[in-house]
């Protein structure tokens, strides 16, 4: 679905943002791409909604090849959330808001509505509807700016550090939707810093340092990796540590697991 | 956007970047007055040539290039409209010709020395320099804090710029009007952080006891040198020699 060959960008020269990547995400992946400030992976996700087209190699998204498509056409298919909601909330409402990106692709009224009204829904903004978006509180604004691109349900889907601001309520709610939307058979890709929210709800991690592709493969794997993550500057998940400090033999991010390996290093009950 | 790169500091190394910010600013006051002042071409063309010395000195030949080009499209403009407007009231294409030269240089000079002096003087030493001069200091500040952000906010205006063209926007779309009001989803996003950042920036210097005192010391105080002293002399000297030459000499 999507697919980097060999794609290498620099912003100035002699100093590459990505460097020889390589990386085949597939349809209905739940993926989290981690890496060190500066690793990289803003200027990779960028590169999956053509916002930035290779300087060298390819990037081919839904059999486009990006260099050929333009930013509005992917848009279609992939959804990128920024980071910071400031950035993108302009509206005079709410609702218009959220119906931006809808009148952007000449989307009829009767499917604006229903876009519009499942993002309310869904995101408990019901209150808010009539309200400028400059009004809400940053974690509202966090909620909306999600909801603005969630709505027109595009194929694909990216969020730049999504958990940021949100407490944990809102972090389960989000790892939820995030869940289901993937199990309506969406790719969503989750760039983050936040460990124990990728070591409790995403499958599979991509692991960038330094503009390359580390690792990827199962999150269980590189999360217990402690060379991996120290080499990325990552600070593991808490039981990754709880693993190595009770020398489990095969150490884990899984919390039953964990527990029962615990349990019975104490003589406990077996679980 | 890339044509602020031709006035944004950059730490150097050279004479001239040492040399104090208030010498500096005699160089720009005089010379900027000599732009308004002289019609001719060639004595423009002089005012101009004022700061190709310091160019070269200070080593800041390429991001000055850069300023230049980024201000040829205004250039384009004003040699275009003051033709247009000098033939239509007086007929004379000759006189057109030249005015519009004379109009362009003068623009192009007072970029030059705009530049010179903002490449190669760091926004701190500015600040120090006008509360030495008496300015009060939250004139300076506001200054001060002016330059400072320009870079930010042309970095932010990117990045909105991406994100709302991830949401579908098309800049480049539509007749003219269409293609103006494509920027509202940019600048607002764009004014409303910057308040936002305003009010933080606020709230942090007033958390470090901003305003604490009547009398605030400094880190650094301004002394003017021998080099100063050059530099300030030399930049009258020739001042006033352009200027005899038009004053003495007669050249229009």
């Amino acid at each position: 679905m999507i697919l980097f060959e060999d794609v290498s960008y620099s912003y100035a020269p002699g100093k590459y943002a990505l460097e020889h990547v390589n990386l085949s995400i597939g349809e209905a992946e739940l993926i989290a791409i981690l890496g060190e400030n500066g690793a990289g992976k803003t200027t990779l996700v960028k590169h999956i909604n053509g916002l930035l087209k290779p300087q060298s190699g390819k990037v081919t998204v839904c059999d486009i090849d990006t260099k050929n498509s333009t930013v509005a056409a992917l848009a279609r298919k992939v959804g990128l959330v920024f980071q910071n909601p400031d950035h993108q909330l302009f509206a005079e409402t709410v609702e218009k808001e959220l119906a931006f990106a809808l009148v952007n692709f000449g989307m009829p009224l009767l499917g604006m509505a229903s876009g519009v009204d499942w993002a309310i829904k869904e995101f408990e903004l019901n209150q808010y509807r009539e309200r400028p978006p400059f009004l809400l509180s940053g974690g509202e604004r966090k909620r909306l700016a999600l909801a603005s691109v969630l709505c027109y349900n595009p194929q694909i889907l990216i969020l730049d550090e999504p958990t940021t601001g949100q407490d944990s309520r809102q972090k389960s709610r989000l790892a939820n939707l995030l869940k289901n939307l993937n199990r309506e058979g969406k790719t969503v890709i989750v760039v983050t810093h936040d460990m124990e929210f990728v070591a409790d709800f995403i499958p599979r991690v991509v692991l960038l340092s330094k503009g390359k592709v580390i690792a990827e493969g199962p999150a269980e794997d590189i999360l217990t990796n402690r060379e991996l993550l120290m080499s990325a500057s990552l600070l593991p998940p808490q039981l990754a540590e709880l693993s190595w400090d009770l020398t489990l033999s095969k150490p884990s991010i899984d919390l039953e697991y964990v527990i029962s390996k615990a349990s019975s290093l104490l003589g406990g009950p077996q679980g | 956007m890339k044509v602020l790169h031709g006035f944004e500091y950059r730490r150097g190394t050279s004479v001239i970047h040492k040399i104090d910010p208030r010498s500096k600013l005699i160089y720009v006051i005089l010379f900027t007055a000599l732009t308004v002042y002289f019609i001719n071409p060639l004595l423009l063309l002089l005012v101009l040539s004022s700061s190709f010395p310091i160019v070269l000195i200070s080593k800041i030949s390429n991001r000055w290039i850069q300023s230049i080009k980024g201000s040829l499209i205004f250039i384009a403009f004003i040699f275009i409209f003051n033709f247009i407007a000098i033939v239509l009231t007086t007929g004379s294409i000759w006189l057109a010709v030249t005015s519009g030269i004379s109009m362009a240089i003068r623009f192009i000079a007072l970029i030059s020395i705009f530049s010179v002096f903002f490449l190669t003087t760091s926004p701190e030493d500015l600040t120090q320099s006008m509360v030495q001069m008496r300015i009060p200091y939250d004139y300076a500040l506001t200054f001060n804090m002016a330059m400072r952000f320009v870079p930010t906010l042309s970095r932010e205006a990117q990045i909105i710029m991406d994100a709302q063209r991830s949401r579908g926007l098309e800049m480049e779309k539509g007749n003219l009007i269409q293609r103006i009001r494509n920027y509202i989803p940019v600048l607002i996003p764009l004014i409303v952080s910057s308040f936002r950042r305003a009010e933080l920036v606020a709230d942090a210097m007033e958390s470090r006891a901003f305003g604490a005192t009547k009398k605030r010391s400094s880190l650094y105080v301004l002394k003017m040198e021998n080099r100063d002293v050059l530099f300030f002399a030399i930049s009258v000297g020739s001042f006033l020699l352009l200027l005899s030459l038009k004053l003495v000499f007669g050249i229009q």
